[in-house]
């Protein structure tokens, strides 16, 4: 219960920051030098096809009015329509979020599963080689540009060993996959589609191994610096002098007290991921939420960017907020 | 996130910016290692620096210096490293590249520290609505991922070497500004602030002497590391054409230019960039690394 009021109570407060951050896209957009419905027109285009155009998407109008405009229709879920394409924004958005939640939400979670392993294991091998080792691989990892490492895992994975299918869409298009989320994956399980399950997880791997490398090393430093204090405090010292069996040891002691920082710092690198994905979408030709938001930049298509744009922040305080009551419920000092 | 107590405090400050410092842990022999950290760093860095400025010297092609009877040469032969689609030599490019990446990474880090830092004296110091504007101008830029800001400051601001500066710099000021503001503000409550400010000594005086060299310890460690991160940042806009572009040798736009070889089984446009991005970047951390460690070392002594 108390849960469900500080989550409700949280939302609300969220309510003015998703304002700013509409205000000041809607205002940004309109600075950035460039303009959206030359874009569309082509070089040949006269003075007059371009006021038509410009009436079409209502740019003709006051930007007291655009802006308007555009909140009554935020409040009924309508985004507008995109100036290149032609179509509502919120259909697109439908269509491009799923794949690009799937590959983030998975990346994160391999990346923690990995981060929690290793760094509990490295924090108890202190100083040793292993130690030592596992710390240098990821502080490699960490200073890979992202792009580059998937154009090596595609040199490897596809060109020379052809494990993996080429880097080109989500999914093998023969398996006639109906979409529902768009997440692939999770497509394929609903409609029972075998076969494009399996293509859509070859398809997945490359791209998600990508990602948790290159975000792995601070969760893993992350932990590995709280094992190792938790492993030098009293409590824990205490609990092994009296001679608690290994297993309560480590799910009782070690674990949950290890845990404890790790949902603020997961939040923000999650963060890092949503950045990081337009780079790896780009080279994968995911076609997610981050080539069609850049594409969107480029092309200076404001209703798509308002619209990533606030998707985005929308994405980055829900997780924090997840990342906050994960936290309560780890640590029971914290009290929401 | 007020109702958060007590108990979260410790862990925000450590967890909020995962270039902060780790918690401080038991006495491990930090000054030897921290010694073998920067040191390792440091040559990394000399190496790339040397070799970026005698470029032309080590190579027998200019950058930009297109072969006509060499396009997508393999390594080997007349091309040490092979050629690019346009016929220009990928081992000529490479070393003159480290000029515009570390130059432009370094310049974009030292422009965010020198704005971070007095933004952050400002705040700090003075306190007030001035601070409460400035900070809340911090939260805005902080509520986004680093990278989607510097997407859409590159989009505004279009490319070009100083603009890039530019852009990367207003992305990571408003961290340093964070930073220094906290650190303004516990040293503003020191004796010797009041002692210097009782012996008449001007504002700017006091700020100069004696807030400024005191707040910037932590800037001093996360300064290394964010040029690694800068380095990456440009080379990413690069890749997506907001950055460098082709023909001006960039490691990133090399990337980006090479990238369609890659899918035909040619490494060598794409390859070797990325692993001097890499080398530099790991040079950037190992050094960051070593000054954090050996602060800690300090501060547990």
């Amino acid at each position: 219960m108390r849960i469900l009021r500080f989550v409700v109570r949280r939302l609300l407060q969220l309510i003015p920051v998703l304002l700013g951050v509409v205000v000041v896209t809607f205002l940004l957009v309109r600075v950035l030098p460039g303009d959206p419905i030359r874009t569309i027109l082509g070089p040949n285009a006269t003075e007059e096809d371009a006021a038509a155009a410009r009436a079409r998407y209502g740019l003709d109008q006051s930007l007291w009015k655009q802006f308007l405009d555009y909140l009554r229709g935020l409040a009924t879920g309508d985004f507008g329509t995109s100036i290149q394409s032609g179509a509502s924004v919120a259909e697109e958005l439908a269509v491009r979020i799923g794949p690009t939640l799937e590959l983030v939400v998975l990346a994160v979670t391999t990346a923690l599963i990995i981060a929690v392993a290793l760094g509990i294991w490295s924090a108890r091998r202190a100083d040793r080689l292993g130690d030592h080792t596992v710390r240098i691989f990821a502080l490699i990892g960490n200073s890979m540009p992202e792009f580059w490492l998937g154009l090596v895992l595609i040199l490897v994975g596809y060109s020379m060993l052809g494990w993996f299918p080429a880097p080109s869409g989500r999914v093998d298009p023969e398996t006639d996959l109906a979409p529902l989320t768009g997440a692939e994956l999770i497509d394929a399980a609903l409609t029972g589609n075998g076969p494009a399950f399996t293509s859509a997880l070859s398809h997945l791997i490359l791209p998600v191994a990508t990602l948790s490398i290159v975000i792995v090393a601070p969760l893993l430093r992350s932990v590995r610096a709280s094992a190792l204090e938790v492993l030098h405090s009293e409590a824990y010292v205490a609990a092994r002098t009296h001679g608690l069996p290994e297993r309560v040891l480590r799910r009782g002691y070690l674990l949950r007290a290890t845990l404890v920082r790790l949902p603020a710092l997961a939040a923000l690198v999650f963060g890092t991921a949503i950045g990081s994905t337009v780079l790896i979408e780009y080279v994968y030709s995911w076609q997610g939420f981050g080539q069609w938001a850049l594409r969107g930049l480029l092309y200076r298509d404001y209703p798509v960017v308002q619209a990533s744009v606030l998707i985005i922040a929308a994405c980055y305080v829900i997780v924090f907020l997840i990342a906050d009551v994960v936290q309560a419920a780890l640590d029971p000092r914290v009290r929401i | 996130m007020a109702d958060v107590r007590a108990a979260r405090r410790p862990s925000a400050a450590t967890t909020a910016d995962p270039a902060a410092p780790p918690a401080a842990v038991i006495p491990v022999r930090g000054g030897a290692f921290a010694r073998v950290l920067i040191v390792t760093g440091a040559i990394i860095l000399a190496v790339v620096a040397l070799a970026a400025l005698l470029a032309p010297l080590l190579s027998s092609w200019g950058p930009e210096e297109i072969d006509p009877n060499a396009s997508l040469a393999p390594p080997g032969g007349g091309h040490l490293l092979g050629t690019d689609a346009n016929g220009m030599d990928v081992w000529a490019r490479l070393l003159h590249a480290g000029r515009i990446d570390l130059g432009i990474a370094v310049a974009a880090v030292a422009l965010a520290v020198v704005v971070g830092t007095l933004l952050g004296l400002i705040a700090g110091y003075f306190g007030g609505w001035l601070d409460d504007i400035l900070m809340r101008m911090v939260d805005i830029f902080q509520a986004f991922p680093t990278f989607i800001l510097a997407l859409a400051v590159a989009a505004l601001l279009g490319n070009g070497t100083v603009n890039l500066i530019i852009t990367i710099a207003v992305v990571n000021a408003p961290a340093y500004a964070r930073l220094v503001r906290a650190e303004v503000r516990s040293l503003r409550e020191l004796p010797f602030v009041d002692a210097s400010v009782l012996a008449g000594s001007s504002t700017v005086g006091v700020l100069w002497r004696h807030i400024l060299p005191n707040s910037l310890t932590p800037v001093r460690v996360i300064a290394p590391l964010n040029c690694g991160w800068a380095m990456l940042t440009l080379a990413g806009l690069s890749f997506l054409g907001l950055g460098v572009t082709v023909p001006t040798a960039e490691w990133g736009a090399m990337i980006s230019f090479g990238s369609s070889d890659i899918v035909a089984g040619r490494w060598w446009t794409s390859l070797p960039p990325g692993l001097m991005l890499l080398l530099c970047v790991l040079g950037f951390s190992l050094l960051g690394e070593g000054l954090q460690e050996r602060a800690d070392a300090r501060r547990r002594a």
